[in-house]
């Protein structure tokens, strides 16, 4: 049965129960008699209340919120390493849980006999594994410290051969609990470059972290746990946002929320000290557009109004193809400008010499927001805008450039195609032609 | 919401037939039985890596116990319970010692374990099982020994070599079952109940006597206290032991029906148990 969706929770909660000294036997026996885990309240924790959400295939979806609001039990729960008080659990898939790295590893034995151990725990045969050794001993870097006991590496070692091990049993659901936060930089990007190839693979991610760009950047949507219970879900940005609001202690209610919107209107978030009044692309002559040609000269205006005077501010632009894929994004902090006064309204302008895109519709996003990611105003979709080209090339990001041929290679120019051509390229192309006579 | 009803619609239209709890059970056992291999060569390599006599360890409790006995019944209070006392002896005891060792480590077999059952999606039934297998090994690497000492009476013209030795391996299977049921049950319970572990390991001392090693259960006097002693579900392996490695005849029928009964009844209570107490493990650790 081939099904759309590869986790799905239906009102899922989880209760712990305090462990005291005199329950023992009374737990022991009562499991055993009635195989009933339903306790007395007052001798409970209830660390999930009530969580329903479904993460369709290939889709990544995170997970945050304070420490203790749930969000490792979820995982564990979702892995099926802790069983669901009450609610149903339904996953389709192979899962591989990156809940603790290398927590199966053995001190005593080797890493080579580890990886083994490691891979057929993830669920894969020996065979398997040993056909994927050398790539897993590869990515690791763990190197001629492969045949030592795992006692002798360090922590930095133990945490790389964890993930090399889990990342390369080809599971179809990942789970990953806070564990891109460990190994140096180099590692860590290595990491995230490799759970990215997952995610275009089709693997379906659940994401655990703390690390919000990591939300943003990675995932699809979010889900905010607090105390156990969803508090909203959804857009990552957009979760995030309320969530860094609701831990700044900012007002609870943002100034300018917008309810839902279906997903060709915009979505305008933040708390609304400042505010971008407009935002538009213009061309040259200070022209709104809403189509322009391939190669076109044009800019993202802003205008932008200051409620409440701010020394922590940045300005960021992303451009989004219709289908979502993010073409660019940058922001003024990526780009290292340090703010130095946001204390009346103003106009920002990000000027691009040559939109060099493919034909297609595309949206703006623009926002304004503290370096920490707190949204003063953040405009999703606050634009569309349409990319005319009379040439059918495919993909989003069209490089400039012209085709050269020596020796036995020639091409004939014919009309139709020649009309079909942007000047530039059938500039280049009869240029190319002039050399070569 | 909607999304979330079309899921779980999804789930059910297309819902398996399910099947009996204990076929399941079966089924992942079987799915884990490279895991479980992997993880018992893990355990002896383990054991025996960083230590200058290795193997030679997991045999000096038995052969001490070898030693004493021998000592004390055929030296200090000369009796004669059999001729050749020494074999007797090591018939006796290398198949007491894989039960106890067993029953003994698996206490902590689960948590001692904690790691792989709260962090890793990890069968817990298959710890209890590598104990099993590890200390079978054990007393399989043991048995050459007993062969060995066999071999050196019969050549004194001591003892002759009974044929029926070639039926241990069956008493090993029958034993490894009725040892895997105990061990299931006292792993899982152990894990909520940590009082366990003294007691098991109290029980285990006493055990040894209330187990015909070191006499003949037909050389105690009083018939109550025979009876007993035959109530001991450990009394009729030993027994069988001593009769094909020793004695050389046959297991008695009584002793081998009793044996299947403990055997499957071990088992059985082994996986109800465990399974009943699976899904506290990872909480209760």
């Amino acid at each position: 049965m081939s099904s759309n969706f590869a986790i799905a929770l239906e009102r899922v909660s989880k209760s712990y129960r305090l462990w005291g000294r005199r329950s023992q036997l009374a737990t022991l026996k009562s499991a055993l008699l009635k195989r009933d885990l339903k306790l007395a309240p007052e001798s409970t924790i209830l660390a999930l209340k009530a969580v329903s959400f479904v993460v369709d295939r290939g889709e990544a979806f995170g997970i945050i919120g304070r420490n203790g609001s749930g969000k490792s039990t979820l995982l564990k729960v979702v892995s099926g390493i802790l069983k669901p008080t009450s609610g149903v659990l339904h996953v389709n898939g192979r899962v591989a849980a990156l809940i603790e790295l290398g927590a199966g590893f053995h001190p005593e034995i080797t890493g080579r006999e580890n990886i083994v151990i490691n891979g057929i725990m993830l669920g894969l045969s020996k065979r398997e594994i040993e056909k994927r050794f050398d790539k897993i001993v590869d990515f690791s870097g763990i190197g001629e410290f492969i045949d030592q006991p795992v006692k002798t590496y360090s922590s930095g070692m133990y945490v790389r051969l964890g993930f090399a091990v889990a990342v390369h049993v080809d599971p179809e659901i990942l789970l990953i609990d806070e564990v891109l936060a460990v190994g140096d930089e180099e590692f860590s990007q290595k990491c995230i470059a490799k759970i990215q190839e997952m995610k275009y693979r089709g693997v379906t991610l659940l994401f655990v972290t703390h690390q919000l760009d990591q939300v943003r950047n990675l995932c699809d949507r979010a889900l905010w746990l607090d105390r156990g219970e969803p508090r909203a879900i959804g857009d990552p940005a957009r979760v995030v946002d309320d969530y860094l609001q609701d831990v700044s202690g900012s007002a609870p209610a943002p100034s300018i929320e917008t309810p839902p919107a279906p997903k060709d209107e915009e979505e305008r978030w933040g708390s609304g000290e400042v505010v971008l009044k407009r935002v538009a692309l213009i061309d040259d002559k200070g022209r709104e557009l809403v189509a322009l040609g391939a190669g076109s000269s044009v800019s993202i205006e802003m205008d932008v109004e200051v409620r409440v005077p701010q020394d922590d501010f940045v300005f960021g632009v992303g451009i989004y193809h219709a289908d979502g894929t993010c073409v660019y994004g940058t922001n003024t902090d990526l780009e290292g400008l340090m703010p130095e006064r946001l204390d009346g309204n103003g106009r920002v302008r990000f000027v691009i010499p040559s939109l060099e895109l493919v034909a297609g519709t595309y949206r703006i996003d623009a926002a304004v927001h503290t370096r920490n990611g707190r949204a003063f105003d953040y405009r999703r979709g606050v634009m569309r805008f349409v990319v005319g080209s009379r040439v059918h090339d495919i993909g989003l990001y069209r490089p400039r450039h012209q085709w050269k041929f020596e020796g036995g290679i020639a091409f004939r120019e014919i009309d139709n195609l020649k009309r079909n051509v942007p000047a530039q390229i059938a500039e280049a192309m009869q240029s190319t032609e002039k050399k070569k006579k | 919401m909607r999304r979330l009803a079309a899921a779980f619609q999804q789930i059910e239209s297309g819902a398996e037939a399910p099947h009996s709890k204990s076929v399941n059970e079966l089924r992942t056992l079987y799915r884990y039985r490279q895991l479980i291999v992997a993880l018992t060569a893990r355990d002896l390599k383990a054991r025996y890596r960083g230590s200058i006599l290795g193997f030679f360890w997991s045999l000096a409790n038995p052969l001490l116990l070898l030693g004493v006995y021998t000592l004390v019944f055929t030296i200090f209070f000369p009796q004669q319970v059999v001729r050749n006392y020494p074999l007797f002896l090591f018939a006796g005891i290398l198949p007491w010692t894989f039960f106890s060792a067993a029953v003994l480590e698996s206490t902590n077999s689960i948590s001692g374990n904690a790691g792989l059952i709260k962090k890793v999606m990890f069968p817990a039934e298959a710890l209890p099982l590598v104990v099993v297998f590890s200390h079978l090994v054990h007393f399989a690497l043991a048995l050459p020994i007993l062969f060995a000492a066999m071999i050196v009476y019969a050549a004194l013209g001591l003892a002759t070599i009974p044929a029926t030795a070639l039926l241990v391996p069956f008493l090993m299977i029958l034993q490894t079952i009725f040892v895997a049921g105990v061990v299931m049950c006292v792993a899982s319970a152990s894990v909520l109940l940590r009082d366990l572990r003294d007691i098991i390991a109290n029980l285990i001392q006493l055990g040894f006597f209330i187990t015909p090693i070191i006499y003949l259960i037909d050389n105690i006097p009083s018939r109550l206290l025979r009876a007993v002693l035959r109530l001991n579900p450990m009394t009729p392996f030993v027994v069988s032991y001593q009769d094909v490695l020793f004695f050389g005849h046959l297991p008695g029928l009584a002793d081998t029906m009793l044996m299947i009964a403990y055997a499957f009844a071990s088992m059985l209570a082994g996986f109800v148990v465990f399974d009943r107490l699976r899904d506290t493990l990872a909480e209760a650790i």
